[in-house]
């Protein structure tokens, strides 16, 4: 029975059928970017276990190398590549068995995210590319603020937030990956409190470029037993923050991607910018940092593939944005990856394993006729 | 034999830059970097009139370029702008029909000065969104304006001007009646506005001969200052206090800078030389060239390297990969001949035929190398080169081992194709370009590039001796023994092209790991490098599975040709994602017609090979 099963999942056949889906799905996935971008497609297709085209569920990519993981490790147990002639063989598979441990784990335990320091300021946040998050701040003491934050996962229509700290209920009402505000020609119902007295949030079409998607929330507040309770809408990137007062209490409330605190900051004393001389081809881009732990500031150069790491954290060069009047200020982008060595020593093994079987087979097939 | 050739051109080249010093030598900075005057003027002949050189007049693109300096108004009625586009030509309101749609600037301009609205209008569009008729028109008033401007940035230089007052002649430093340049006059100025200060005040009719002869030139002067716009011809080395390293053009200087020594040096003996040019006097061009250099010499700040100048005034002139193409062709052509006729002795001829090819092609691929002092690898132009350069490689290996014209076969062809196919990128502009940041860090693109050029290269090897397995299997069925040798060989080409493309693409995920921050993003080239490791992992365990006898994975290995070019040139058709290093037009058409190819003969010639074996088995049950 267990040879059987063995047997089974260890079939080179198994192995072409799982690479012909997983050529599919990559096909599938890059022709699509053109449509609905990178970030979407990556999420339906490749970092999902099961996507679903109509009613029928499809095995998406989680599942894909998951089971070419399966094969690949039930191939160890064959008792006939155990031979000194296929040593390569076995290093190879080896090698890929550790490339796909590292992807998963790469998978389920990384994250990332970016930083935009101006000249002469510093930061500790890491704002997540994709993941919005409600953030509720009260701001009436005068020593500390606290925070209430709710992620994106929470955002479901009907969904009730609720903390034991705060005064008020939060129902959502509406999350749009993608919205507009639309001013309205009179004034709305008097449910209707904020921003939402004069305008109304329209969900809009994903753009493909993810930067350009400004997400925004409809949701409703209750249980304040006073003229705040009502409807309120916030969008993401909004230049005037929202307020409420409940029981004497000050609150701001924000819808901001979400933000992971650093156990360090990071202060941007200088961008540069260096252009190949009289073209507008830039030669390198780099930051002059100072990592400051515990008060104590560090000088660092941050440039184009030289990245700076620390605490498990590695930050990039990723960008700029360059003010009409000359300001400067660096976009780093932040990321945390524990898979990150397995690449580097699989391919290694991988190559060894391929070269070594390519020495033991050439002979034969490059024969002198 | 391959290396004692190489390194007898490599010694050669060294003796290149023992050369005197040219007028195609003249440094210039044009994108970003300091290249020969040779290139600037093939560059701009490329742009305006398609070709290299100026086709209709037998000239060279560096004639041509001194021809418009030295007789700028003759210039203006050549005609040498290339239009393509009837649409355009109408837009301008001139016919189609003149003269191979070559047309010249004063043809021209009124066209395009009537436009002007339009041309505006289509500025303010985005690239992606202009079409056909607008992307041409913009590039047509593009070329036209720099045309204008080429034409004029030596106009300081030329003698315009004489003075036939006998004081002021002096003044100036000349014989009265000798024609001089602003140039000239403008570094005598001192002496010639202390003078003129007194005419401004008086009335014009209390003028003397001699005032008014000063006030004439002052308007001239001003009437040539007009060409002040013409700063195209970057020739200068900076001021040894700049920091930006941006060089100057002739008519920079007189905006009242500074001129240093070696500035004024290098503009006296310019003058001196397109002097000694207009009037045809060989002598005089040699003096003021050593002039020059020594000018460029004496410059404190960056030196410039006259060696590698001229190596790529050579390399320009040589043409390494044409030549290159005629061995590939003519090693092609004497194999079919040894087919036909006497086969040792024609074969061994190509087979020298093919290694001359290849040593051009090395050593072009070499001077590149020195001259941009990078990897080979960086643009789309390079990888189609570099490509070539592997298989045909690969081909004399095989070659050598089995003596039987199969390499020089699948060499010659591939070889010669790519050569072709690099053409046609070649035909977009210069193909030596500055490269961006992040493709700017030497060691990885040196790994990953080239290792997945590598990949691509031995893939496509592969995927013709598939071609090559099938047509012979229709031929002699019955030869086991040598469909055998070429099954063995295919399958050893495809081990080779497995590893090149899986450490590759890894080498590729380390890379973005490094500057961008993830291993792997999903994104088209990427997933196109992918997609030939996959498709060719799939064939290597169909085979082990017995999923797929010889006919079927040669075939796989055809089909692998269409997943190979599909990844090389079709993901910038998507022009989405961080690679998309070069987008062009018309290669979707080639794309579809190679996919088609390949499929039709593909599945053609196995269906067919089947058939053949199906028939030997039965012939032999009877």
């Amino acid at each position: 029975m267990l040879n059987k099963i063995i047997k089974l999942f260890s079939s080179p056949k198994l192995f072409v059928y799982s690479l012909v889906w997983l050529m599919i799905l990559v096909v599938v996935g890059t022709v699509s970017q053109r449509d609905i971008g990178l970030y979407a497609s990556q999420q339906i297709y490749f970092s999902s276990y099961f996507f679903f085209i109509g009613p029928i569920p499809f095995p998406g990519g989680r599942i894909v190398l998951a089971l070419m993981l399966v094969n690949l490790v039930s191939m160890m147990f064959k008792q006939n590549l155990w031979k000194m002639k296929k040593i390569g063989v076995v290093i190879v598979h080896l090698g890929g068995v550790m490339l796909l441990v590292g992807a998963g784990m790469t998978a389920i335990f990384s994250s990332e995210g970016s930083m935009v320091i101006e000249e002469g300021s510093k930061s500790n946040t890491v704002d997540d590319y994709n993941i919005t998050e409600l953030a509720i701040i009260d701001i009436s003491d005068v020593n500390y603020d606290q925070y209430f934050v709710f992620g994106q996962p929470l955002f479901k229509n009907g969904n009730n937030l609720m903390h034991e700290n705060l005064d008020f209920d939060i129902t959502i009402l509406d999350y749009m990956d993608n919205a507009t505000l639309e001013q309205l020609k009179g004034s709305s119902g008097i449910q209707f409190k904020g921003m939402l007295k004069n305008f109304m949030l329209k969900r809009i079409k994903r753009d493909k470029d993810d930067m350009k998607n400004r997400p925004g929330i409809i949701y409703q507040i209750s249980g304040s037993f006073s003229n705040t309770d009502g409807i309120y809408g916030l969008i993401f990137g909004q230049s005037v923050p929202a307020t409420i007062k409940v029981e004497g209490r000050q609150y701001v409330m924000s819808l901001q991607k979400k933000k992971t605190y650093l156990p360090f900051a990071i202060e941007l004393e200088d961008f540069k910018k260096v252009m190949h001389p009289g073209t507008d081809v830039a030669k390198s881009y780099s930051s002059k940092i100072n990592l400051i732990e515990n008060n104590v500031p560090r000088p660092i150069l941050i440039e184009m593939n030289k990245p700076l790491r620390h605490e498990g954290y590695t930050f990039y060069q990723a960008s700029f944005i360059e003010n009409p009047s000359g300001e400067e200020a660096t976009v780093l982008a932040a990321v945390k990856n524990y898979g990150r060595l397995f690449p580097y020593v699989s391919s290694i093994i991988m190559s060894i394993g391929l070269l070594l079987h390519m020495l033991v087979s050439m002979p034969n097939l490059f024969k002198k006729n | 034999m391959i290396i004692g050739v190489l390194t007898f051109i490599i010694m050669f080249s060294n003796t290149l830059s023992a050369e005197k010093f040219l007028v195609s030598d003249i440094p210039i900075q044009e994108g970003g970097r300091i290249k020969p005057l040779d290139s600037f003027a093939r560059n701009q002949s490329l742009a305006f009139y398609g070709k290299r050189k100026i086709k209709h007049d037998n000239l060279s693109a560096m004639d041509w370029l001194l021809n418009l300096f030295t007789h700028p108004e003759k210039g203006l009625d050549q005609k040498v702008f290339n239009l393509r586009n009837p649409e355009v030509v109408n837009a301008l309101d001139l016919a189609w029909t003149n003269n191979f749609h070559k047309y010249s600037y004063n043809e021209l301009f009124p066209g395009i000065e009537k436009q002007l609205p339009l041309i505006r209008e289509i500025f303010e569009k985005k690239e992606a969104e202009r079409d056909v008729f607008e992307t041409q028109l913009v590039e047509v008033y593009q070329n036209v304006m720099k045309f204008r401007e080429i034409v004029s940035s030596l106009s300081c230089l030329l003698p315009l001007f004489s003075v036939y007052d006998p004081a002021l002649a002096t003044s100036l430093h000349i014989e009265p009646g000798q024609l001089i340049s602003y140039a000239h006059v403008m570094s005598h100025r001192a002496s010639l506005f202390e003078t003129s200060q007194g005419i401004i005040t008086k009335p014009e009719s209390e003028w003397s001969l001699s005032e008014r002869e000063i006030a004439l030139l002052l308007y001239n002067l001003q009437q040539t200052s007009s060409d002040e716009f013409a700063k195209a011809l970057k020739i200068i080395p900076p001021s040894k206090n700049d920091s930006s390293g941006l060089w100057l053009s002739p008519w920079e200087l007189f905006d009242g800078r500074l001129i240093e020594p070696h500035q004024d040096k290098i503009i006296k003996s310019l003058e001196a030389y397109l002097l000694a040019r207009f009037e045809n006097n060989i002598e005089n061009q040699n003096t003021a060239l050593r002039s020059y250099k020594a000018g460029l010499l004496s410059h404190i700040g960056k030196k410039v390297d006259f060696s590698i100048l001229s190596k790529e005034r050579w390399l320009n002139k040589a043409d390494l990969f044409t030549n290159s193409l005629v061995f590939y062709l003519l090693a092609f052509i004497l194999l079919g001949l040894s087919w036909m006729l006497k086969p040792v002795i024609l074969r061994n001829i190509a087979f020298g035929s093919i290694i001359l090819g290849f040593c051009l092609h090395a050593f072009g691929i070499y001077l590149r190398m020195v001259i941009m002092s990078r990897p080979p690898i960086s643009t789309l132009y390079e990888t189609v080169i570099f490509v070539g350069f592997v298989i045909v490689l690969i081909s004399l290996i095989i070659e050598y081992l089995r003596k039987d014209g199969l390499g020089i076969f699948i060499g010659s062809i591939s070889g010669s194709m790519l050569h072709y196919v690099a053409f046609g990128y070649a035909a977009d502009g210069d193909t030596l370009e500055m490269l961006v940041a992040v493709l700017n860090s030497n060691f990885w693109l040196a790994t990953h590039v080239t290792t997945i050029i590598l990949g691509y290269g031995t893939s496509l090897m592969a995927g013709l001796i598939g071609h090559i397995y099938l047509i012979e299997k229709i031929r002699v069925p019955n030869d086991t023994a040598r469909l055998k040798s070429i099954y063995n060989n295919m399958f050893g080409v495809t081990l080779i092209a497995l590893f090149f493309t899986l450490f590759g693409t890894i080498l590729g995920g380390i890379w973005a790991d490094q500057s961008w921050g993830r291993f792997w993003g999903w994104d088209p080239k990427e997933n196109g490098a992918l997609l030939i490791v996959l498709w060719q992992l799939m064939m290597v365990h169909m085979r082990i599975s017995g999923l797929a006898k010889p006919d079927k994975f040669a075939l796989g290995m055809v089909l692998n040709n269409i997943v190979v070019i599909m990844a090389w040139f079709g993901v910038n058709l998507l022009s989405i994602g961080l690679h998309s290093y070069g987008f062009a037009s018309g290669i979707a058409v080639n794309l579809v017609l190679f996919t088609f190819f390949e499929i039709i003969t593909g599945f053609g010639t196995y269906y067919w090979a089947r058939s053949r074996n199906k028939l030997s088995i039965r012939t032999k049950n009877i």
